[in-house]
């Protein structure tokens, strides 16, 4: 048992593995531990009594039953422990095994965290066994690509510049049909709201960005999106171990509102870039709070709902699921605020998954791990049984959930598991059911 | 005997107890230290009133997801840490001695009561081991640490017991008791037994990023 | 676990005939085991003490070696109290600072052992089972 037994052949994984030497490995994973890592890491790994509780969380685990590699505290066990007790001394092919184990088999969910009576922070382990993973050039090809466009382009999916601002004018232009008057303001200063996206909406989701127009267009908000880089929120980098990378992002993201002069910045339904911005890459440079305030879609839906601005034609026939995004969840709490969203949205029933809200069980895309393309694809639906089950008991037809990752994944765990189901973003409601102009 | 039990009792007591206060103090100090220094982006979030709402949340039975998922260690694990603190600091024959030295005194566990006590804390131990050695994802992450721990903490309380019964030679028995707690006090500060200094801290932390930062329980 | 029943029953045999001993015969030469009917019911097993073996082998030909005299709290080493037992002065539960029945035992037994260098320390080699 172990990821050794398992090893799934990945060009970038191998060619990184293929220029490692023993001395290289040694000399970079102990540079990693003492100039990045202290006392988290050291009480972590101290006092971890291995007493297996986290097994209970993980639904890896939950789908490989019988199979103790995929618990968290089982992970752990053949990762990071054997480069704290080796001090580094390790191989090249074991820097294989542990970078596919960290990129694809654990998505930093954090759901361990409430299993775990000391309150070791598995996901903080991990992503220092991805961050010595990058620094040795071992990381998965695909989403090493993400990462190497970020660096170029600032933005994660190779959007040129004009290629950003002209998806920008057509979807203006598109929806100006069915909005007539409607704009997506560039660059302009001193609007209430900043609204970033992922770079994957303009490359291949653009209707998100028409539906987030015409809300904005309905309620009457004063917004902006930024012609210049610093539009994408995303962060493969985060994921992929590249802090330095990460820290840039994030800072052109501020900086971007910033210069606008922007009131708030509200982010798009995705959970790994409120992860990013909100919560990781603030802390690496050095801010304790974010220079601009931060909003996820899901609050700032919710504040229009509050304050009256957005008004249903009709309303989403139900029963429906929601499938909580663990890092808007876990992440910031927005579990009540989602569901408030949804009543007001949906006619019928929520039926609930279980567990849920902040005990939910990831849907295996985050953290990265879709974003290690084809080769890991099997990892994560076979390795989110616990997920196909869960949506299967419900008995819906709708899962609603406003995360970018979440649909990935639940997209092809309701594929593979011919569930039938189909997925929607509170934006495709809320623009499915609004009250729209008669052209 | 006597020799040996003076030793035991005097200079080896004096240094297992010093041991354990100051290389306590000290891990504490030093860790405190790291932290702010190479996890200044961690320490900066720590909440009184977040880490007291997580700790409190995780001493209620059953309470944290962690114990509801795991119902017999949880039932074990509680059993096992309030008999292992409380048999020790309230056990009439520890408390003679505080008295006999130090003149103290204060409020004892009835002899019966303790000795079932010590039970619980022996089965609790035999529930651990079973689990390192029959539950597969115990089995699969434990390592000689573990087992050294859980040995350092069995042997006070099956010697403990063994002497209050005067089973075997007391006198070797005693002197092996005495010496075994004091093997355990040492050991607290740099072995897994540790996270009786730590652990306080480690699920603070955690109470205060959750609280503060992703205002989301963590229990 | 097995043995807690018997155990109390033995204790509360012990104690009633301790008891007894205590109460009907006052010749030391009898003493095997120290009793006194103050402490009411026994904690542990009687400390075993041979009265007349034990100064034997100690060598103790002066009473007020133990049965010292004092009050208020100041031993007196000069006034013999032979015939006294020591229940009469202290008390179970003392008032104040003076010294507890329990603890005049231990301190009277224990102290002078670790000084000779001789004699039991730990519990069970008095209270013996």
């Amino acid at each position: 048992m172990g990821i050794q037994e398992r090893l799934i052949e990945d060009v970038g994984l191998r060619r990184g593995v293929s220029q490692l030497t023993p001395e290289k490995i040694e000399k970079v994973v102990n540079a990693v531990l003492k100039g990045e890592t202290g006392a988290r890491l050291k009480t972590y790994a101290e006092t971890c009594m291995r007493c297996g509780m986290c097994a209970e969380a993980c639904h890896f685990a939950g789908s490989h039953p019988g199979d103790p590699s995929y618990t968290p505290a089982g992970k752990v066990h053949q990762t990071m422990s054997v480069l704290l007790d080796k001090k580094g001394r390790v191989d090249p092919d074991f820097v294989y095994g542990m970078a596919q184990l960290a990129y694809t088999e654990c998505n930093l969910c954090r759901r361990c965290v409430h299993l775990c009576p000391i309150g070791i922070d598995t996901a903080y382990i991990m992503s220092t066994v991805r961050r010595i993973c990058h620094k040795l050039g071992v990381t998965p090809q695909y989403m090493q690509d993400t990462a190497h466009s970020h660096a170029s382009t600032f933005n994660q999916m190779w959007v040129k510049d004009d290629e950003w601002t002209d998806s920008l004018m057509w979807q203006e232009d598109e929806a100006r049909e069915e909005f007539p008057g409607l704009r997506i303001p560039l660059d302009k200063e001193g609007a209430d709201i900043y609204y970033s996206v992922i770079a994957p909406e303009p490359k291949f989701r653009t209707q998100l960005i028409y539906q987030a127009a015409a809300i904005m267009h309905m309620a009457g908000v004063d917004w902006t999106m930024p012609a210049q880089t610093g539009w994408d929120n995303s962060d493969m980098c985060m994921f992929s171990g590249d802090f330095e990378m990460m820290g840039r992002l994030k800072r052109q993201h501020f900086e971007s509102a910033q210069k606008l002069k922007v009131k708030r910045i509200v982010m798009g339904e995705c959970g790994h870039a409120f992860r990013s911005v909100y919560d990781v890459g603030n802390r690496w440079l050095g801010w304790r709070w974010h220079p601009v305030p931060v909003i996820h879609a899901v609050e700032f839906y919710w504040e229009l709902i509050q304050e009256g601005k957005i008004k249903l034609a009709k309303k989403f026939p139900g029963p429906v699921t929601i499938q909580d995004p663990c890092n808007i969840v876990r992440g910031r709490g927005l579990q009540e605020k989602l569901r408030e969203v949804t009543r007001f949205l949906v006619d019928g029933d929520i039926i609930e998954m279980h567990p849920n809200r902040e005990h939910n069980y990831c849907c295996a895309a985050g953290g990265g791990v879709i974003n290690c393309g084809p080769p890991f694809k099997n990892v994560r639906v076979d390795g989110n049984l616990v997920k196909a089950e869960q949506l299967k008991a419900t008995g819906v037809k709708t899962v609603i959930t406003p995360c970018h990752n979440c649909h990935g994944g639940l997209h092809d765990i309701i594929h593979h598991h011919k569930l039938g189901m189909e997925l929607k973003f509170l934006s495709d409601i809320i623009y499915e059911c609004m009250e729209k102009p008669e052209v | 005997m006597n020799a040996a039990y003076e030793f035991v009792t005097g200079p080896l007591a004096w240094a297992a107890w010093g041991i354990f206060l100051l290389g306590s103090g000290w891990r504490l100090y030093s860790m405190r230290q790291l932290a702010m220094k190479k996890d200044a982006s961690s320490w900066a979030f720590m909440d009184l009133g977040f880490s007291l709402r997580s700790i409190v949340n995780w001493l209620i039975p059953f309470n944290a997801l962690g114990w509801r998922k795991n119902p017999v260690m949880t039932v074990t694990t509680f059993a096992f840490h309030i008999c292992l603190i409380a048999v020790p600091v309230f056990l009439v024959a520890h408390v003679v001695l505080w008295t006999e030295f130090f003149g103290v005194s204060y409020a004892t566990l009835p002899d019966n009561v303790a000795d079932i006590m010590t039970l619980v804390v022996l089965a609790a131990c035999l529930v651990f081991a079973g689990r390192r050695l029959g539950q597969k994802e115990v089995a699969y992450i434990t390592t000689g640490k573990d087992w050294l721990a859980l040995v350092i903490v069995t042997l006070p309380f099956l010697t403990g017991f063994l002497a209050y019964h005067q089973v075997f030679d007391y006198q070797v028995m005693i002197i092996a008791h005495i010496v075994a707690g004091e093997i355990m006090l040492a050991a607290i500060p740099f072995t897994r037994l540790s996270h009786m200094v730590f652990a306080a801290f480690t699920r603070a932390y955690m109470g205060s990023e959750f609280g503060g930062v992703r205002h989301a329980r963590d229990w | 676990m097995k043995r807690i029943l018997p155990l109390l029953m033995l204790a509360a045999l012990v104690c009633t005939s301790a008891f007894l001993a205590v109460q009907t015969v006052m010749a030391q030469d009898t003493i095997t085991k120290l009793a006194p009917a103050a402490f009411g019911k026994l904690t542990r097993p009687p400390a075993v003490f041979n009265h007349d073996k034990h100064n034997e082998k100690a060598k103790l030909e002066e009473c007020v070696v133990c049965h010292h005299g004092g009050a208020d709290g100041k031993q007196d080493k000069t006034a013999s109290t032979e015939g006294t037992p020591c229940s009469d002065c202290h008390k179970v539960k003392p008032a104040g600072k003076a010294t507890s029945l329990q603890r005049a035992y231990h301190k009277q037994c224990i102290a002078c052992h670790r000084a000779k260098g001789k004699g039991p320390l730990a519990c069970g080699q008095c209270h013996v089972r």
